[in-house]
């Protein structure tokens, strides 16, 4: 069983003190971040990226990996308790948790949203660990056309599942596209769209565009809205779920995590989709659907199973083809380059004890993540209660200080602050800036592809479509784009994912 | 409860715009494309049938600029909901904040001069921080204080590290930032900027062992 032998690998690289230490540093501060509103996952790896410099790449990945599915247990805290929920991706889970919470049910569905999470974290790990393998070897027979066409494929998923236009949401990846080519030509080393600006010769750095656009623009947003959290402590009586709410929940957990993997795979898709389609899909097949939303525990167990599921396997197209499938692994890639791994197959093949370790990791995150969540309960509560003005320097300080420090370049932190108001900008005209940021990771892999394609080719750009594999994917992009235009051309564009957030 | 800029053109161009936000978003895109166009008009493109280093980028520029052309046809004929407040003051409060360093760098050798004995970063450091400080607090009549004291502090931070240390730096630069909500407590700023700082002063270059300079250099 090579599979099991290469998890045990994993594990004794993901069981050394220093791992261990980082893994749990990293979900600790995903579960803060995840209680925490107005601050995300993303502005956070963004904001911790540099941070992770002097450290080991692998103790690097797998504290920021924490982060991710750390801030979806988080999540739930906030909403079960306080209807307010810490992340996009828990904002299903205020509508029957909170409910459960005021029938002073609270503990049985903190209790069914961690363990929910744990069940769909095990056995995503698994799936990442098994899908590992086969999707690597199919990779390593992609050509340049191939892959070109796989990163389209990839963006056009990004921009069908975006919230409202989508318009909009190419012209934010072609933006992204765009902005990536500032700097030197990767093949003749020119310098492009620089102005001859020592600090641009290199490029935008991904840091810079994400903490900006993220991090600042959600700042500068927070800052207009009045502060109004209320702090209704809700009485936790009694931990353990019954037996009549195990039952009820087991369906909706294993349900929850095989949609949630499987969209959690799909480019684009991520936490926040998962959990919408989770709690819609239980509702629908549910026999008692007027239950939901007035305390069904199933409409926890499904979104918060569904969430934490998706935000692990999101990482199989990374560490495998080495395409960001959402924002906050175009994020990972970054953390990768910095480390100077190229993310893709090779990873696999080259650095095992990335690979494996990181998966390992995971498991041994959720396992923390039950053990210390349940009992934290009161802790993070009470975070609730330090206002926003006395965080928002904190995280100011923190990114300006971190972007400096990875060049020692101050205009780099004077970048952050433009992409800050870009950022703002755009989201106040209804611009999603996240596709923008997967178009500026992808772009230089794109260009570097399409140019090689091109060359093979002979100029030819009929191999896209000529090639079987490339011809598919593009086929299969060209179909969905059709199928996400066609309502909007009848005037009613389903609205489904109208309050997702990537 | 109108944009300040858009207040006034609003009543004018209301039957025209039907989609405000589709309809500026399009055109900032326009205008970033041009923008894009010009800037890579010196490069070489396709040379037979390999790409030129100007080849790409022209590519996605004209693909922007076609894409903002369609959100804006987007904005004309179809309705949408009206401006969010600030969209415009907010963005330009920002940006008048970075163009306000370019006539001082531009300046920097003669302002270095402006008080002998003091070392000449110091100086133009103190005289970008004071210009910044003073323009975002004229600016907060017209914008938002959120944009303008972040994108303030930052700058201020920016300029400063080199010259004054990562301490002096940090605070001040955490202290302008509070600035950004209207309910500043100053007892509580000070004291909490100064937990701040004593923390970042710790926290990155012995606990990440980053070579950060703490104090000035004399």
């Amino acid at each position: 069983m090579d599979l099991v032998q290469n998890l045990a690998f994993g594990f004794s690289v993901a069981v050394t003190p220093m791992n261990l230490l980082l893994c749990l540093i990293g979900v600790l501060v995903g579960t803060l971040i995840g209680v925490l509103p107005g601050i995300g996952p993303l502005a956070t790896i963004a904001m911790l990226l540099p941070i992770t410099f002097g450290l080991h790449p692998v103790g690097a990945l797998i504290m920021l990996a924490g982060i991710y599915y750390g801030a979806q247990y988080g999540g739930s805290t906030t909403s079960i308790l306080i209807n307010i929920p810490g992340e996009s991706s828990s904002v299903v889970t205020t509508l029957d948790g909170h409910q459960m919470a005021k029938q002073g049910r609270a503990g049985p569905a903190l209790a069914i949203a961690a363990i929910g999470s744990f069940i769909a974290g095990c056995f995503s790990t698994v799936l990442v660990a098994a899908l590992g393998v086969p999707l690597t070897g199919l990779a390593l027979k992609f050509g340049p056309a191939e892959y070109f066409s796989l990163m389209v494929l990839g963006l056009v998923f990004a921009v069908v599942l975006a919230k409202g236009s989508i318009l909009k949401a190419i012209a934010m990846v072609m933006l992204g596209l765009l902005l990536s080519c500032v700097g030197s030509d990767i093949e003749t080393g020119q310098s492009r769209m620089s102005f001859d600006i020592p600090e641009l010769a290199d490029g935008i750095g991904f840091v810079v565009v994400a903490m900006g656009v993220f991090g600042y623009a959600e700042i500068m947003r927070n800052l207009e809205q009045e502060e109004s959290r209320e702090i209704v402590e809700a009485k936790i009586t009694g931990l353990m779920p019954t037996l009549a709410d195990f039952k009820a929940s087991l369906g909706a957990i294993a349900r929850g995590t095989g949609l949630g993997s499987v969209l959690g795979i799909l480019p684009g898709g991520g936490a926040v989709i998962a959990a919408f389609a989770a709690y819609t899909f239980e509702k629908k097949i549910s026999k008692e659907p007027h239950r939901f939303g007035r305390g069904a525990i199933e409409g926890v167990a499904a979104p918060e199973s569904a969430n934490n599921a998706a935000a692990q396997t999101s990482f199989i197209p990374l560490l495998t083809l080495g395409i960001p499938p959402n924002a906050v692994m175009a994020l990972m890639v970054g953390a990768m380059t910095i480390h100077g791994i190229v993310p893709g197959p090779q990873v696999m093949t080259k650095q095992p004890e990335l690979f494996w370790g990181l998966i390992a990791s995971m498991w041994i995150g959720n396992l923390m993540l039950v053990v210390i969540n349940l009992p934290l309960v009161g802790v993070w509560v009470s975070l609730l209660r330090v206002p926003y003005r006395l965080l928002f320097p904190a995280i100011l300080i923190f990114c300006a200080i971190g972007v400096y420090s990875i060049n020692n370049a101050p205009a780099d932190a004077i970048m952050v602050a433009v992409f800050g108001f870009i950022g703002y900008w755009l989201v106040k005209t209804d611009f999603e800036p996240a596709p923008m940021l997967l178009g500026f990771v992808l772009g230089p892999l794109m260009e570097e592809n399409l140019r090689r394609a091109m060359l093979i080719a002979r100029g030819d750009p009929t191999t896209f479509v000529t090639r079987p594999i490339s011809g598919v994917l593009l086929a299969i992009a060209a179909v969905l784009v059709l199928v996400a235009l066609l309502p909007m051309i009848r005037g009613k564009r389903d609205e489904v994912f109208v309050e997702s957030e990537t | 409860m109108s944009e300040r800029q858009g207040g006034a053109q609003a009543p004018a161009t209301h039957n025209v715009i039907r989609s405000p936000r589709d309809f500026w978003g399009g055109l900032a895109l326009v205008l970033v494309a041009a923008f894009a166009l010009y800037a890579s008009s010196d490069l070489p493109g396709m040379r037979g049938f390999a790409f030129g280093p100007g080849t790409a980028p022209r590519l996605f520029a004209y693909g922007l600029m076609a894409l903002g052309f369609g959100v804006m046809m987007v904005g004309l004929l179809s309705d949408g909901p009206p401006m969010e407040d600030f969209t415009f003051s907010g963005t330009f409060g920002g940006a008048v904040l970075v163009l306000a360093l370019i006539p001082i760098y531009f300046f920097a050798a003669r302002i270095g001069k402006l008080a002998p004995g003091i070392a000449a970063d110091i100086v133009v450091a103190a005289v970008g921080t004071i210009v910044v400080v003073v323009l975002a607090f004229l600016l907060t009549h017209v914008a938002p204080r959120g944009p303008l004291f972040i994108t303030a502090a930052t700058i201020i931070f920016a300029i400063a590290v080199r010259p004054l240390g990562l301490i002096i730096a940090s605070y001040v630069s955490l202290v302008i930032s509070a600035n950004a909500t209207r309910e500043v407590r100053w007892v509580e700023t000070l004291a909490w900027c100064a937990i701040l700082t004593a923390f970042c002063a710790v926290l990155f270059p012995y606990g990440l062992n980053l070579p950060l300079q703490l104090w000035p250099r004399f």
